[in-house]
């Protein structure tokens, strides 16, 4: 060994005893770590199949006779009308663009299921005795995620100005509603820990928690390392 | 008196905002004069207390201090804000924030103590043997530090805004000016002594409200943290309305939205790679940031800069796991249309605000947002100007410099970031606020690279260091040219490919494994190999060998 090489640092070729604890303390966190965070994301990519909401599922089976052809009975129009709500309930998830056209489509069933006699009052603005009407024709009770709907129905109801459907949202509506209600699940998802969604848990608590215990380790071995091998830290 | 009038908030969103509330501006104005008061009494006589606290803070102390630094108006509202949006998308941010300073910890932190150096640009130009790097370093965080800065004072101009009812130029005005005195007057000293009381005062404000609205809404509320769970099974499953529990007139009710929990769900707009893009730049952005680094200068042993990041994380995530808990209530509380689409980047003041907590609460919640701004737009001002005044000024242009012509170019460079900073912040110019994003990227690509390297590698010379740098500066170049385009609506080629791959968050994915390459592919081939003496300094005085 010359004396250019007794003074070679490299991480992988450590040239002391203390710097082979050290390699091995360092390696063993890094790749505790990197599993951790990493490896569980991919285990999760791995896992998770795209899982329709029961929303998804109703709309899907109301929609040729609602939409396509006009043989749908009162009950399908309702689901339709309550699968528009659903959705407009997410909110602050939902585009502007998606949620008018979610909007006009409930604003068109609900004015479809009206009587002739009191159609004409749906073309005009929205008010107290049109979101009434409404309620009651799609059925909604005062109780439950009904009435949620119901709280909806003033900021998702617009004047009607088309007897049909135009042919833009009947060709946008079904991959709105499929992106908004498939929702990427796994038995990791599906499992429940302290009341968390299990993968929720592990990513927001667990995680950190991990991240604290492994510099607690390193702390604590890298001056039981120094000890060991006598080596004091200048100030 | 005082105590009832910010009380009449009304029914509607549209008012949580606007009028001037005395209560919280009290707490505001109190909490202001303790932080000058606590420079002045902790002046700094010398550069080396100014630029590294006289190296006489404990691990508890700095661990404090590294906390409040880098809890920011970003950690402190944006985070809850990305997670209100784009549920468990946010997390990324969470966890790349925090499992960054494992990375720090065993790499970098002891080492660099040990160096013993007083800035980020020091240790590479020493290192690497270069006055140009030691430039180019400065350069880099003096960059870093500013646009990381104006990202701060658009915080501080929204809470002032929302406290004091001016308008956004006032609160950017006021901020600066209040910033700027006690961090002249104390110096890092000052600093890292405010910086202990500014984390008591962040995480208690940030934690108070959260028992409260677990109380309030029927959740186990001994520890929120953990009581939140419920909150987010609920928000999946759809909470019906009942039980009598209102909020501001709505019920706490919401239809099933599971959007808010699954990962990468679709309607958010965010892929699985992205979020593992954007987690990994973070951890590295995180320990390559030059005012993150230079916290292990201020304190007297390897040891107490190794246990101080211990204390230092543990302090942080105490607020990274109740961060959630604003945008799960938040997410509720908002969830009629009524209420109305929320200015996410105030949710945690708007949830608080939405739980109908009492009102002065609220106002320390805000005061504690503008706390954390402070702390850490002081230490990116203390980080800035030692760029400018120590690694510029005295290591390459005047290297005669007295010691009182040196303090004097450090408070000249703070005045000089401050300014700067209050004048592009004010005027407001959107884009110059979101640079913060590339600041974590940019860092992961140039300086991490350098200091991982530098640390772990003799054998990484000069040549390799300029190899890496010209590597990770392109990437970056790249990233940014593409997202100034695509701010001014202009197209380039790949556009829709550059934009989702290199992205200004997380480009470093990519640029951060080419600057290591770069480097060292550049070392080997580089006939100019690492002079003997910097071997020796490395393997005595860094590696104890």
């Amino acid at each position: 060994m010359t004396t250019q090489d007794q003074y070679n640092i490299n991480f992988f070729k450590p040239l002391t005893e203390h710097a082979k604890g050290n390699k091995k303390l360092i390696s063993s966190l890094a790749i505790i770590w990197a599993v951790a965070v990493f490896g569980f994301h991919f285990l999760l990519i791995f896992v998770t199949t795209p899982t329709a909401e029961q929303t998804l599922d109703e709309f899907n089976s109301v929609w040729p006779q609602v939409v396509e052809d006009t043989s749908a009975a009162t009950e399908m129009k309702q689901t339709f009308a309550k699968s528009m709500l659903a959705v407009l309930g997410k909110n602050i998830a939902v585009k502007d663009n998606h949620k008018s056209v979610l909007k006009e489509s409930l604003s068109w069933i609900v004015f479809d299921m009206q009587p002739d006699s009191i159609k004409p009052l749906f073309t005009k603005e929205v008010n107290d005795e049109t979101i009434i009407q409404a309620a009651a024709t799609i059925g909604l009770k005062a109780e439950g995620f009904d009435k949620i709907m119901k709280d909806l129905l003033p900021t998702s109801l617009t004047k009607v100005e088309n007897p049909t459907l135009n042919a833009e949202s009947i060709s946008s509506l079904p991959p709105i509603m499929k992106l908004y209600l498939t929702h990427n699940q796994s038995f990791l998802t599906d499992f429940n820990f302290l009341g968390f969604p299990f993968h929720y848990w592990y990513t927001a608590q667990f995680l950190l928690i991990l991240f604290v215990v492994l510099c607690l380790i390193y702390a604590i071995s890298i001056d039981k390392l120094n000890t060991k091998f006598e080596i004091v830290e200048e100030t | 008196m005082v105590l009832f009038s910010g009380f009449a908030f009304g029914q509607e969103a549209t008012k949580l905002e606007g009028e001037f509330k005395i209560g919280p501006a009290i707490i505001l104005i109190i909490l202001l004069l303790t932080f000058i008061l606590v420079g002045v009494f902790n002046r700094a006589k010398d550069t080396k207390t100014y630029w590294a606290a006289g190296r006489k803070i404990s691990p508890v102390g700095a661990g404090m201090a590294i906390a409040s630094n880098w809890m920011s108006a970003a950690s402190f509202l944006g985070m809850a804000a990305v997670m209100y949006g784009a549920g468990y998308h946010g997390l990324a941010y969470v966890v790349g924030w925090t499992g960054g300073y494992v990375l720090l910890l065993i790499l970098m932190a002891g080492q660099i103590r040990r160096y013993g150096k007083y800035t980020a640009a020091d240790f590479i130009g020493d290192r690497y043997y270069s006055q140009g790097l030691r430039g180019f370093g400065a350069g880099l965080a003096i960059f870093i530090s500013f646009s990381y800065c104006v990202g701060q004072f658009a915080g501080i101009g929204l809470m002032f805004k929302w406290i004091l009812g001016i308008d956004f130029a006032w609160a950017v005005i006021i901020g600066a000016s209040v910033v700027l005195a006690y961090t002249l007057i104390s110096g890092m000293l000052g600093v890292t002594k405010n910086m202990q009381i500014q984390y008591v005062i962040i995480i208690i404000s940030f934690i108070i409200p959260l028992f409260i609205l677990s109380y309030k809404f029927g959740y186990f509320y001994w520890l929120p943290q953990v009581g939140y769970g419920s909150v987010i099974s609920d928000i999946v499953n759809g909470i019906a309305p009942g039980a009598g529990i209102s909020a501001m007139g709505h019920d706490f009710a919401i239809l099933p939205s599971p959007e808010f929990a699954m990962p990468w769900d679709p309607a958010t707009g965010q892929t699985a790679f992205q979020w593992l893009a954007i987690c990994f730049s973070l951890m590295i952005g995180t320990a390559g940031l030059p005012h993150v680094i230079q916290r292990f200068y201020v304190v007297p042993r390897a040891k107490d800069a190794r246990w101080s990041v211990v204390w230092g994380l543990f302090f942080i995530c105490i607020l990274y796991w109740s961060a959630p808990v604003y945008s799960a209530f938040g997410k509720v509380l908002s969830s009629n249309p009524e209420v109305g689409k929320l200015a996410k980047d105030a949710i945690v003041v708007y949830t608080a605000q939405l739980g109908d907590l009492y009102p002065l609460v609220i106002g320390f919640l805000a005061a504690g947002a503008v706390s954390a701004a402070f702390s850490t737009v002081s230490g990116l001002l203390v980080a800035g100007a030692s760029a400018f005044s120590h690694d510029l000024y005295y290591n390459v242009i005047n290297p005669e410099a007295s010691e009182k012509t040196q303090m004097m170019m450090a408070r000249l460079g703070t005045i000089l970031m401050a300014a700067g900073v209050a004048i592009i912040a004010l005027l407001n110019l959107g884009l110059i606020a979101q640079l913060v994003a590339v600041a974590f990227s940019l860092a992961g690509c140039t300086i991490f690279p350098l200091f991982l390297l530098g640390i772990w590698w003799s054998g990484s010379n000069r040549t390799g260091a300029w190899a890496g740098l010209i590597a990770g500066s392109s990437v970056t170049l790249v990233a940014l040219v593409y997202f100034i385009a695509g701010k001014f609506g202009v197209t380039l080629p790949f556009q829709e490919f550059i934009n989702y791959y290199l992205n200004a968050w997380y480009f470093a994915w990519l640029g951060a494994p080419l600057a290591i390459i770069a480097n060292i592919i550049g070392s080997k081939l580089s006939k100019n190999k690492t002079p003997i003496e910097i071997k020796k300094f490395l393997a005595e005085k860094v590696h104890n060998a």
